[in-house]
């Protein structure tokens, strides 16, 4: 294992690890914001990739434009979700039920892309795809971080968001409490709606940053959704900042134990770390007691 | 009032099978005459729907277009043939099921196989417990000859581990200046795509060719980041990928970010893939993958095939539809040879043997087999040359020049 080695698998990490980060964000709100376990996330990314891979395709435009498009779109589309599906759940049986609903979503998305698009593995063929500049004598390519920036850029705006505004105050307050939240005002419902919206506006990006550099095929998501899983439960359900960090350590460590044990076990990581979690330390290495802070 | 309710049920239940058998009863009665005249019966079971679904129906495809020809032509010693077709859902249990059903229910007088190493073993179980002849399209991984099968060959040119079988000796009689000195594999954990990849690992290794990454990656993998940094930092001469579709075109994309060039790059499936160079662009050049079949080959039937086949469903033939029209081609020449086609063990052994010992000339090239139906031909090596993929070797099938070393990335 030579220096050069290590370092270029450390900088395929930290761009890895901030993609995981970016993917998962959305996830981890919807546990937080509202007890749901979002099987359908995954799904939502492929459709957001198959999007940007269709908008380039049709208009020969940069995929990163149809960003303009997806991310009101699939906004609104999380709100109505939330209205019309989520919120008729029993609150006692949410977090089971919201498995079973959210599972048919994704199959019903998988489903129409195959039907739309047919099962053919597409990838979006980019003048950059393969562009690269030198750091220290590893290779970093523009598509990776263009993604990374995405990701961090998506990250910063949601922390900001949740922080410093009246209604990041009014989502992180039904999060922690939503009795109280209604005691003091707060429209617990509405908030929701617009946290679940925040949700799939984030897999609007992840799924434009990861057709950049990935082919995509309708049941692609199911690759996706158990690491993603995986990150979330290690970072804290919930927790956003606890997501990040686990998905940057999960990607770095699966990037460069790749080099000693192959790519089979390295994957086994994820779930390595997920039962560890499990068994040590239940809420998550970052984030408070099932979300309970942010 | 429970009693009488599953009274009720069992009695219905009762019925039901009753009809169906009888149903059953007829049709096969129906079917199973044999004087001179009566059209040749054969059954096939293939996945229409379900996991291999888009192979099935190209399968399909070309037994249809197959028994469409054969019809216009006269037919096979005569008579008409007429297939029936199942669907088994890609399931291995089914397709046991099914040719249990065609042989023993239906009577027909022949079966083609399935799609796909997983159904083509328990299917030709069956066909070896009734003593049936069993020519398949799709079964090349090596588990599908070491069960012991006696009734089975494979209709197509060549087994996973010999499809790179030209490309080998083409480098190995390179001059000693030339030739490449160190080489790296990534291969899906896959029989079929492993398989092509080790079989050329193995002649090269044994020529004095070096093994510097020896990468086994799970198929669902999807960042080849790591894999591909692995293989740049050997700096290998030659990368060679036993691959399926996404995989290749992820690693040679994550390949070209870390800047690494090398002398020949070979991937099993993907290039013959017409979306490949939609997703890799200008930078296919040069990129070599066996195939097959194309419907460029000059093999004698072939361009009867491919004119009769596009005048009926409107474009050219893929791989799928050449193995089935091939294995069409190849029962047919047994029968034609030894004179009969019906379900009696004495004229299945007989076509049986016809095959262990002849030659049958195809679409695929002339094809014969082993003792455990491998055929014993190599894969056509085709290669991207200004940007449209071309058959490079062997050199008297050649379209256009193989070229070495491989243009830049």
């Amino acid at each position: 294992m030579t220096a050069s080695l290590t370092l270029q698998s450390l900088v395929l990490g930290v761009l890895l690890g901030g993609l995981y980060a970016l993917l998962a964000a959305g996830l981890t709100l919807y546990f937080g914001v509202m007890r749901v376990v979002m099987i359908a996330h995954s799904a939502l990314l492929i459709l957001a990739a198959y999007i940007a891979w269709f908008f380039e395709r049709q208009t020969g435009l940069d995929p990163l434009l149809s960003l303009v498009i997806t991310v009101p779109l699939f906004f609104v589309a999380g709100v109505v979700m939330q209205r019309l599906l989520i919120a008729r759940l029993r609150p006692a049986t949410l977090t089971m039920m919201s498995v079973l609903l959210t599972f048919s979503i994704a199959l019903l998305i998988e489903g129409l892309l195959g039907f739309v698009f047919t099962g053919t593995h597409r990838r979006i063929q980019l003048p950059y795809s393969g562009t690269h500049f030198e750091f220290f004598g590893a290779s970093i390519a523009v598509v990776k971080l263009i993604a990374f920036g995405l990701a961090a850029a998506s990250l910063a705006a949601l922390y900001v968001l949740l922080k410093t505004t009246r209604f990041g105050q009014a989502l992180r307050a039904t999060i922690q409490h939503p009795d109280a939240a209604r005691l003091v005002g707060i429209n617990t419902d509405r908030v929701a709606g617009y946290g679940f919206g925040l949700g799939l506006a984030t897999a609007a990006i992840g799924g434009t940053a990861l057709s950049l550099d990935s082919t995509i095929y309708p049941s692609l998501h199911w690759h996706w959704i158990g690491p993603l899983m995986a990150i979330i439960v290690v970072g804290g359900l919930g927790s956003i900042p606890g997501a990040a960090i686990a998905a940057m350590a999960l990607g770095l460590s699966q990037s460069l134990l790749q080099i000693p044990l192959g790519t089979t076990w390295a994957q086994t990581l994820f779930y390595v770390a997920l039962f560890a979690t499990l068994m040590l330390r239940p809420q998550g290495f970052f984030g408070g007691r099932l979300a309970q802070r942010f | 009032m429970k009693n009488a309710q599953k009274l009720r049920a069992g009695a219905l239940v009762t019925t039901a099978a009753l009809v169906l058998t009888g149903c059953l009863g007829t049709s096969s009665e129906g079917g199973g005459g044999g004087d001179g005249q009566d059209p040749i019966r054969i059954g096939i079971s293939l996945p229409l729907t379900g996991d291999f679904s888009e192979p099935g129906k190209g399968v399909r495809r070309g037994y249809d277009a197959w028994a469409e020809y054969v019809n216009s032509n006269g037919g096979l010693l005569g008579r008409q043939v007429e297939l029936t077709i199942l669907d088994d859902q890609s399931n291995a249990d089914r397709v046991a099921a099914d040719y249990e059903k065609l042989i023993n229910q239906d009577g027909v007088d022949l079966v083609f196989g399935p799609f796909s190493t997983r159904l083509v073993v328990p299917a030709a179980q069956v066909a070896e417990d009734y003593g049936f002849l069993f020519v398949e399209p799709a079964g090349a991984a090596e588990e599908v000859f070491t069960q012991g099968f006696e009734n089975l060959f494979y209709a197509a040119p060549a087994v996973a581990d010999d499809h790179y079988n030209h490309l080998a000796e083409k480098i190995i009689s390179m001059p000693a200046n030339q030739r490449p000195k160190t080489a790296a594999y990534a291969a899906m954990d896959d029989p079929f795509a492993q398989g092509t990849a080790y079989g050329l690992k193995d002649k090269l290794e044994e020529a004095g060719i070096r093994t510097v990454v020896d990468e086994v990656y799970p198929p669902n993998t999807t960042d080849f980041g790591s894999i591909a940094a692995k293989i740049a930092d050997s700096r290998a001469d030659i990368v060679v990928g036993g691959t399926q579709y996404q995989d290749a075109v992820n690693l040679i994309v994550a390949l070209r970010q870390l800047n690494y060039q090398p002398k020949l790059a070979a991937f099993s499936t993907a290039p013959t893939n017409p979306e490949f160079p939609e997703a890799i662009g200008k930078q296919t050049e040069g990129i070599l993958s066996p195939t097959g079949y194309t419907p460029e080959a000059a093999f004698p039937t072939n361009r009867e095939f491919v004119d009769f086949y596009t005048k009926l469903n409107g474009n050219p033939p893929g791989e799928d539809e050449a193995n089935a029209w091939t294995t069409g081609q190849v029962v047919a020449a047994a029968v034609e040879a030894v004179g009969c086609a019906d379900p009696e063990p004495e004229c299945q052994g007989k076509l049986v043997d016809w095959l262990r010992n002849n030659e049958v000339d195809t679409v695929v090239g002339p094809l014969s087999w082993d003792e455990a139906g491998r055929p014993q031909s190599a894969h056509l090596i085709q290669q991207y040359v200004d940007g449209k993929i071309r058959i490079v070797l062997p050199e008297d099938s050649k379209e256009a020049d193989f070229i070495y070393p491989k243009p830049k990335w």
